[in-house]
C-alpha cells in the first residue's frame, strides 16, 4: 500500500517504536503509580522518562508539565474546558472539530462564547489583524492549529501567542499536524499549552496524546477517578500531573511514544520537515499539471505550509476520489476530515476533498507512483 | 550521616526529586510504603545527608514535597 494518510496517523511506525511497545508487555507490564513492587516502579520510571523527553522536546521545563492523554482531542478538551468557561475564545477558520465542538458545546449551554478569525494563507499581518478584531474584553484563550489538517496552511503561532498575551489571554496550540516537524519551545515561543497526538509526527502508537502546560495548575480534570494517591479521600487530588490522568494510563503506548520522541529528537524536526516538504512540493507540482485536478492552496513552502495537499478530480467528491485511489492501493482520506470550518472556508462543504498527507516514512519513489496513479484516475473519470 | 524520608503525593515529582538528588551526588531512591506514610498511599524518597542542604536543593529545583522525616 502507498500510504499518504499521515495526517490521520503516521504509518508504518519505526521499528524502535514497535519494539518498545512489544517489550513493554514483558518489562513494563505493571500499573505505574499504584503498587510499590519493583515491576510497578520500573514501569513508573519508564513513564517518567517519556515525560522528561516530551518536556525537553517542547522546551517546557519539568516532566510534571507533561500530561498524558489518550489523544490530541482529549488534550484540547482539557484546556478548553478548564480555561474558557465564563469567557470567550478566538479560534481560526481552519480548526479541527476537536477545537470547534467543545466550544460549540459550551456556547450552546450558555457557558462561553467564541469567535472565528480568518487565516490569510501566507499573510501573517492580515491573519493577526483578523484575530485582533475578534478579541473581546472577556477573551480568555486564543486556540489555533499549527497547520490545517485539510489544506496544510500554517498559522503564525508565535505572533498569535504574543497577541494573546498582549490582551491578557492564554494561548493554546493544537500541534496535531506540526508536532515532530516544527521546533517549538514553550518558554521562548510563549505558548501556554501545546496539545499533540502521540501517534502522528511523534511516531508513537494510536491511543497516545500529550498536553504540555506551562502552568498545569490552571487545568481542571475532565476525568475523575483513581490517581494512585489519597485513596481514602473522595475529593479528586490536585497533584500534577496525576490528578489530570485518572485511571490506568496507556503504558505500552507511552513506551512506544517515548521511542518515537527519541527518534524525532535524534533526526531533528527541521530535517524531517525538509524531507517531507520536498516530497509534498513534488506531488503538488505534478498535480498542478493535470488538467482534471483542482488544487486549493498555493505551492507549499516550509514557512507557510505543512506537507498536506487537498485536491479534487473533475466532478468527483473527495470520498469517491479516495475510494478510486484506495482500489489502486493508495491510502488517502476523502471527505470532510473532521474539519467543518476548513471546508466552509474553501467552499468544499458539498463535495469535500481528497487529502494527501506526507509522512516521515514516505519516499520520492512513493510520490512518483502516487502521482502516476492520480494521473491515471484523473484521465479516466469519464 | 542521618537518613531522611521525603514524602510526595505525585510519583512524577518524587522521581524528579530523585533525579535532582542523584545528579547532585546523593544516593536517593523512590519507593512506596503505606506503613511509613501516614497520609495514605504516596511516595517517599529515602536519602542520606544533611537535611538543610537536601531540602534547599529540592526547593531550588521546584520539587515540592509534603513532609520530611528523619528515618
Amino acid at each position: 500500500m502507498l500510504y499518504f494518510d499521515n495526517a490521520a496517523t503516521t504509518y508504518p511506525k519505526p521499528f524502535e517504536v514497535r519494539k518498545a511497545v512489544n517489550s513493554s508487555f514483558v518489562y513494563y507490564g505493571a500499573n505505574p503509580g499504584r503498587s510499590g513492587h519493583s515491576l510497578a516502579m520500573d514501569t513508573a520510571r519508564e513513564v517518567f522518562k517519556c515525560r522528561e523527553k516530551a518536556a525537553k522536546l517542547f522546551g517546557c521545563g519539568f516532566p510534571e508539565n507533561v500530561i498524558f492523554t489518550k489523544n490530541c482531542t482529549e488534550a484540547i478538551n482539557l484546556v478548553i474546558m478548564s480555561i474558557v468557561p465564563g469567557g470567550h475564545c478566538v479560534i481560526s477558520d481552519l480548526e479541527h472539530n476537536s477545537v470547534l465542538r467543545p466550544l460549540y458545546d459550551l456556547k450552546t449551554r450558555g457557558e462561553a462564547d467564541f469567535s472565528v478569525a480568518k487565516v490569510a494563507e501566507g499573510d501573517t499581518d492580515s491573519t493577526l489583524m483578523s484575530f485582533k478584531n475578534a478579541i473581546k474584553k472577556n477573551t480568555k484563550l486564543i486556540a489555533v492549529t499549527g497547520a490545517s489538517n485539510v489544506f496544510g496552511i500554517k498559522t503564525p503561532v508565535r505572533e498569535l501567542a504574543a497577541l494573546a498575551h498582549e490582551h491578557g489571554a492564554f494561548f493554546m496550540l493544537d500541534a496535531a499536524q506540526t508536532a515532530g516537524t516544527e521546533k517549538y519551545n514553550m518558554e521562548k515561543d510563549n505558548i501556554d499549552f501545546i496539545c499533540a497526538p502521540g501517534h502522528k509526527g511523534l511516531l508513537g502508537p494510536m491511543g497516545t496524546g500529550i498536553l504540555v502546560a506551562k502552568n498545569p495548575e490552571l487545568l481542571r480534570p475532565i476525568l475523575f477517578g483513581g490517581t494512585g494517591t489519597y485513596s481514602l479521600e473522595a475529593k479528586q487530588p490536585d497533584t500534577i500531573p496525576e490528578g489530570l490522568e485518572s485511571g490506568t494510563i496507556n503504558v505500552p503506548g507511552i513506551c512506544g511514544l517515548s521511542a518515537g520522541i527519541s527518534r524525532v529528537m535524534r533526526e531533528g524536526e527541521e530535517k524531517i520537515a525538509e524531507r517531507e516538504m520536498k516530497i509534498a512540493q513534488f506531488i503538488y507540482s505534478e498535480l498542478a499539471k493535470m488538467k482534471n485536478v483542482t488544487l486549493f492552496t498555493k505551492y507549499p513552502r516550509p514557512k507557510t505550509h505543512a506537507p498536506v495537499i487537498s485536491f479534487v478530480i473533475g466532478d468527483l467528491t473527495g470520498e469517491k476520489t479516495a475510494e478510486l485511489l484506495s482500489k489502486r492501493g493508495v491510502a488517502t482520506r476523502g471527505g470532510f476530515h473532521c474539519a467543518a470550518l476548513a471546508h466552509k472556508k474553501f467552499a468544499t462543504e458539498t463535495r469535500g476533498t481528497c487529502r494527501i498527507s506526507v509522512g516521515p516514512m514516505n519516499t520520492f519513489a512513493d510520490a512518483a507512483k502516487l502521482v502516476k496513479i492520480i494521473y491515471s484516475v484523473s484521465e479516466n473519470i469519464n | 550521616m542521618k537518613e531522611y524520608f521525603y514524602f510526595f503525593s505525585s510519583i512524577t515529582t518524587a522521581m524528579r526529586g530523585e533525579a535532582v538528588l542523584k545528579n547532585n551526588g546523593y544516593r536517593a531512591f523512590v519507593f512506596r510504603d503505606g506503613t511509613i506514610n501516614t497520609h495514605g498511599c504516596g511516595y517517599i524518597i529515602k536519602v542520606k545527608g544533611e537535611e538543610e542542604k537536601i531540602t534547599t536543593l529540592l526547593q531550588k529545583a521546584g520539587v515540592r514535597f509534603s513532609e520530611v522525616r528523619e528515618v
